[in-house]
């Protein structure tokens, strides 16, 4: 019987287990074959050498691309760089890229799921030229309000910030241009929950969907950029006092008995005949272009005033920040609606 | 500082499907966020469609996502997705040449979704469809966009024919295949339809109309498309049918017994409802009257026109593209339309004379189309030059014997159709054949001879006509068929049911005690006062009059069963006039014997639905027997056995010629052998084992014991070792008592 326990027992030493320790390293196994050389010298066939560094303009078109990079880091650092060279060239120097083909691998990145690249964003948007971007409104805006409805509140936040910079230097396009008065609109009541009057209430029973994000905060921004929007759709304008001046210039600057001249010229905005839509989709009722306040009151008048009027009572009555920020809003609506009696449209 | 904790919820950034579920549960609270998703759906839709080709993933949540998300909820919001289905239309049949392939298919399966969901009707979905369909150069989408009508089709006349849904569909089809004939976009009109037939849901004229003006096309992947389908549709559908029907064979016993064993749980309560529920289902469609379908080559409407119009516009034409095979087709189906119809095309013989000689290739086939064409409208003059051809340049000493054996079937197939294409000299040259060496030409032969002692035995000679043949000559039996004759018609199958009525009658009264060959009226007409109303001979000449009897007599003959009593009346005044019809031609005298019997029974008797299904089963019982190899001839049966629409193929007319192919060499013949047996041999007890086992049965203790693991025995083994004397006794001897009783439980209950 020993002989055969001491059989059994080198059997075993076969399949034992090498015992593992933290902080030591690996017992090789012991087919283990060494493969580590020396060597004086490491020569690579495909490499390229080349003594001057890549230019400015390359390096810039290599971030742009780098944008739809799949790693956060990355899409936040080459936002990083963008930024910095926008920045710090003259102003008077022209960027290596227009703004027009930036535009479009810019505005994918509103609904970014990093806030790190939403912010970078943010950044180099305020960077670029603002005359230039004021003619691609249009192309921002859809993206703007897909951030305004997305489901994350984070999102829901940069997108309004966006916009708030947007009015900032382009409030007339973005009020202006195809479907941004209504359906942005729609995008605002629904950021806030004012579209039922249920809905409205401060002690609605509305079940909140998804992160709430920092309390109060986004709702006091909203609300402020709300007031904002407001005010460059349908609020004072000075754009009339402005015109009449140059109304009153370009008769007298030019001495011919032509007055008005300026209403019979190709206009100067980017592309003057779009309200016409010669080659889009035909728009519906949302879709439309409101170009004067005029005509922007009366579809607010009619669709939103009501919730607005409700929302902002609500607000006010809920107090704090919110409260506060309500009564600029307020105040932009009470002008308005004064406007509105002056045009003939009472609420 | 402690980490505040997050609850589920909060950690997802955008989970459309958590947004989804909740909405599902509860949709007036969350409208708002509905609302905005749908804003976000909107927003992205703009963006989409200011560059549809583009392929930029935008952050989170793409535009797949958002119309999945919207197609699962929309149902719950119905003013709110209004134009939703609409939009996705749009989308769909503007840009489907550019869209990603993954939305692509989301939007397609979208809207079938939202038409289960009843948001969108049936007709709009395949108006969208079907000319994706027919366009898109993507295989992939055209597969699944085909999947997808097809089941729409199948779920809108799951429960009752949607006729008006159909009759778009079909009239759709039909403008695909008749509005551009040379484009092979007719394809999927026959691929549809014949898919739709199989599985019978189309089976009206119409679906057959687009086959035709199919098969009429330019196009040759078309035409024979369409041919195709009159050849092979009705015996795919038959195919398909016999495999739903016996695919799901559910043992409700075990089903029963297994639910007594197992755990009781919910979802096993609920796998035997569903079993019952389908048994339940499958015997209730048992006892439904079969689907009365007609064949596609029965709904044709003019088949002599279409049939003329096939012939003239591919086999005629000397621009027609088809090849060899897909003539063959046409050639195929026209020749059975002419056999099956009895049509008469003017040049369709002389046609064929060009192309009967042995060279020819696959021969055959045209062979076989040839005889499939004759028929015996056909005047003889048309098919004696194809027979003395076929004669001349197959059937001869100096010919090989498979082609000699070809021609003799091809022409004993013609001659069964119209015996009237032989002469005499050349029946009895070719009737010495049946003397050859060759076992293949030899079998031919002899198929002739026997089918000549049939149809006309005086055109043989006087040793050659058997006896059977020789007696009824003499009797005055047998008279030569004149060309265009019609026989007598009668119910197939009636002297079997009398025969058997017969029987039952002898049966019973042999019982009785009673002499077997009496009569015994009063019986019957207990039998059929059960199905009667009124059972007097005299309703036989009355026509469709009927006699009302006292009432007393009435209910007493409705007593058994009353639902059967006021419509059998009508229905047996009916079958009385079709019966008198019907032998009203047969009083020939010398089919007397035969057809007094069967006048007999129509004519006295009412058929029951009982002696209907009788009649049946006999019928099917007797073409059973005919195919057990018996007392009558292997050609026989072969004619008694074919229907008049199943087609003659080329393998019938080659026939035994493999038995000419001359010797086997060892191999093939040990292969032929082998060919219908399983693999391995198998002793007895092992096959006895593995169908016991098949069946579920238990094993026997010794099985058991034998199969026991080996460690568990151990035990008792050591044991038994050091088992004294005594102890071994005592173990034996309740072994040998207890093998007396009959093991541990005892023979307690069993019979012997």
């Amino acid at each position: 019987m020993g002989s055969s326990a001491k059989r059994k027992k080198e059997k075993q030493k076969d399949f034992q287990k090498p015992k593992l320790r933290v902080g030591k390293a690996k017992a090789k196994p012991e087919n283990f074959t060494d493969t580590s050389f020396k060597s004086k010298g490491i020569t690579l066939n495909q490499q390229s050498l080349t003594l001057n560094a890549p230019t400015t303009t390359t390096q810039f078109t290599h971030h742009l691309s780098l944008l739809t990079s799949k790693s956060d880091s990355q899409r936040r650092d080459s936002l990083a760089h963008l930024t910095t060279h926008i920045s710090s060239k003259p102003s008077t120097a022209p960027l290596p890229t227009p703004v027009s083909t930036l535009l479009p691998t810019l505005s994918p990145l509103i609904l970014d799921a990093n806030s790190g690249v939403r912010t970078n964003l943010l950044k180099l948007l305020r960077a670029l030229p603002a005359a230039d971007v004021a003619d691609h409104v249009v192309q921002l805006m859809p993206y703007i309000r897909a951030g305004m409805t997305h489901l994350a509140p984070d999102i829901r936040v940069t997108a309004v910030d966006i916009l708030s910079w947007l009015l900032g230097i382009a409030g007339e396009e973005v009020v202006g241009c195809a479907g941004g008065w209504i359906k942005t609109l729609n995008c605002f009541l629904s950021v806030l929950g004012w579209h039922t009057e249920e809905s409205a209430k401060w002690s609605a029973n509305r079940a909140a969907f998804g992160k709430a994000g920092a309390k109060g905060r986004p709702m006091v921004r909203v609300v402020g950029v709300l007031g904002e929007f407001l005010d460059a759709g349908v609020g004072e304008v000075e754009g009339d006092v402005v015109m009449g001046g140059k109304v009153g210039d370009g008769g007298g600057g030019a001495g011919v008995p032509v007055v008005q001249m300026e209403t019979h010229m190709v206009a100067k905005a980017a592309q003057p005949y779009v309200y016409l839509n010669l080659f889009g989709s035909p728009r519906d009722e949302e879709g439309e272009m409101y170009e004067t306040r005029e005509e922007r009151w009366r579809v607010f008048q009619g669709r939103f005033l009501g919730p607005v009027e409700r929302g902002l009572e609500s607000a006010r009555q809920e107090g704090g920040e919110v409260g506060r920020a309500s009564t600029t809003v307020t105040k932009v609506l009470k002008e308005a609606i004064e406007y509105g009696r002056g045009v003939g449209y009472d609420a | 500082m402690v980490k505040r904790k997050l609850g589920a919820l909060e950690k997802v950034e955008a989970d459309l499907p958590n947004l989804q579920h909740k909405i599902r549960r509860d949709p007036k609270s969350y409208i708002e966020d509905f609302r905005a998703q749908h804003y976000q759906y909107e927003s992205h839709r703009e963006i989409f469609m200011a560059a549809p080709a583009s392929t930029t993933e935008t952050g989170l949540i793409s535009l797949r996502e958002l119309i999945d998300f919207l197609a699962h909820v929309a149902d719950c919001y119905p003013q709110i997705t209004k134009e939703f289905p609409q939009q996705l239309i749009d989308i769909l049949s503007q840009h489907h040449l550019i869209l990603q392939p993954e939305l692509r298919e989301k939007i397609v399966g979208s809207l079938v979704l939202l038409r289960k969901k009843e948001l969108l009707d049936s007709a709009t979905l395949l108006q969208t469809l079907f000319p994706i369909l027919i366009s898109t150069p993507s295989k992939t989408l055209r597969a699944l966009v085909f999947q997808k009508i097809l089941m729409d089709l199948r779920s809108s006349n799951a429960k009752a024919t949607n006729h008006k849904l159909n009759r778009i569909m079909q009239t759709v089809l039909f403008n695909l295949v008749t509005s551009d004939r040379t484009s092979s976009k007719g394809l999927w009109a026959i691929k549809l339809t014949r898919e739709l037939w199989k599985r019978q849901i189309w089976s009206d004229a119409k679906a057959v109309e687009v086959m035709k003006e199919a098969s009429l096309a330019q196009n040759e992947k078309v035409v024979v498309g369409g041919v195709r389908f009159f050849l092979g549709g009705d015996k795919e559908r038959e195919e398909m049918e016999d495999e739903s029907s016996d695919d799901e064979a559910i043992d409700m016993g075990q089903v029963r017994h297994q639910a007594g064993i197992n755990k009781k749980t919910r979802s096993n309560a609920r796998a035997v409802a569903k079993a019952r529920a389908a048994v339940k289902k499958k015997e209730r469609k048992k006892s439904q009257p079969h689907p009365l379908n007609f064949s596609a080559l029965h709904l044709l409407h003019d088949p002599q026109g279409y049939a003329e119009s096939l012939f003239s516009k591919h086999l005629q034409n000397t621009k027609s593209k088809l090849n060899l095979d897909q003539k063959l087709l046409v050639l195929q189906l026209i020749t059975r339309l002419v056999g099956l119809h009895k049509l008469h095309i003017m040049h369709l013989y002389s046609y064929f004379q060009k192309y009967l000689t042995p060279r020819q290739p696959s021969v055959t086939s045209f062979l076989a189309s040839l005889a499939q064409a004759s028929h015996d409208l056909v005047p003889p003059d048309d098919l004696e030059p194809l027979v003395q051809k076929i004669a001349n340049e197959f059937v001869s000493e100096a010919s090989a014997s498979e082609v000699a054996s070809a021609g003799l079937n091809a022409i004993r197939e013609i001659c069964a159709r119209q015996p009237l294409a032989m002469n005499e000299t050349l029946l009895q040259d070719l009737v010495m054949y049946r003397k050859s060496k060759d076992k293949g030409v030899m079998m031919a032969g002899r198929g002739l001879l026997s089918l000549f002692r049939e149809v006309g035995p005086e055109m043989l000679k006087r040793r050659d006509r058997g006896k059977d043949a020789s007696i009824g000559l003499r009797s005055g039996d047998r008279k030569e068929k004149r060309f265009a004759e019609e026989a007598a018609g009668g119910i197939e199958g009636l002297e079997l049911l009398e025969k058997y009525k017969d029987e039952e009658r002898r049966k019973k009264r042999r019982e009785a005690g009673l002499p077997s060959d009496g009569e015994d009226d009063e019986d019957e007409e207990a039998n059929w006062d059960a199905w009667n109303v009124d059972d007097d001979e005299d309703s036989d000449d009355s026509g469709d009059w009927v006699n009302v009897q006292s009432d007393v007599e009435i209910d007493f003959s409705d007593s058994e069963d009353e639902k059967d009593g006021p419509p059998s009346k009508k229905a047996k005044s009916k079958s009385t006039e079709e019966s008198k019809d019907e032998d009203a031609p047969a009083e020939d005298k010398e089919e007397e014997s035969a057809e007094a019997k069967f006048s007999k029974l129509a004519t006295t008797r009412i058929l029951t639905p009982a002696d209907l299904a009788k009649l049946q089963e006999l019928r099917t019982e007797a073409a059973v027997n005919a195919l057990v190899p018996g007392a009558k001839g292997r050609q026989a049966n072969q004619n008694a056995t074919r229907h008049r629409d199943d087609p003659l193929t080329a393998e019938e007319i080659e026939g035994l010629a493999a038995l000419s192919a001359g010797k086997q060499t060892r191999e093939e013949r040990i292969a032929h052998a082998r060919e219908g047996k399983t693999e391995q041999h198998k002793s007895v007890t092992a096959k006895r084992k593995e169908r016991k086992e098949d069946q579920g049965k238990s094993t026997t203790n010794k099985e058991k014991a034998r199969r026991k693991n080996f460690l568990m025995t151990l035990g008792k083994a050591k044991s038994k070792n050091k088992r004294s004397l005594v102890q071994t006794r005592a173990v034996l001897k309740a072994h040998a008592d207890r093998a007396r009783r009959g093991g541990r439980r005892g023979n307690v209950g069993c019979v012997n």
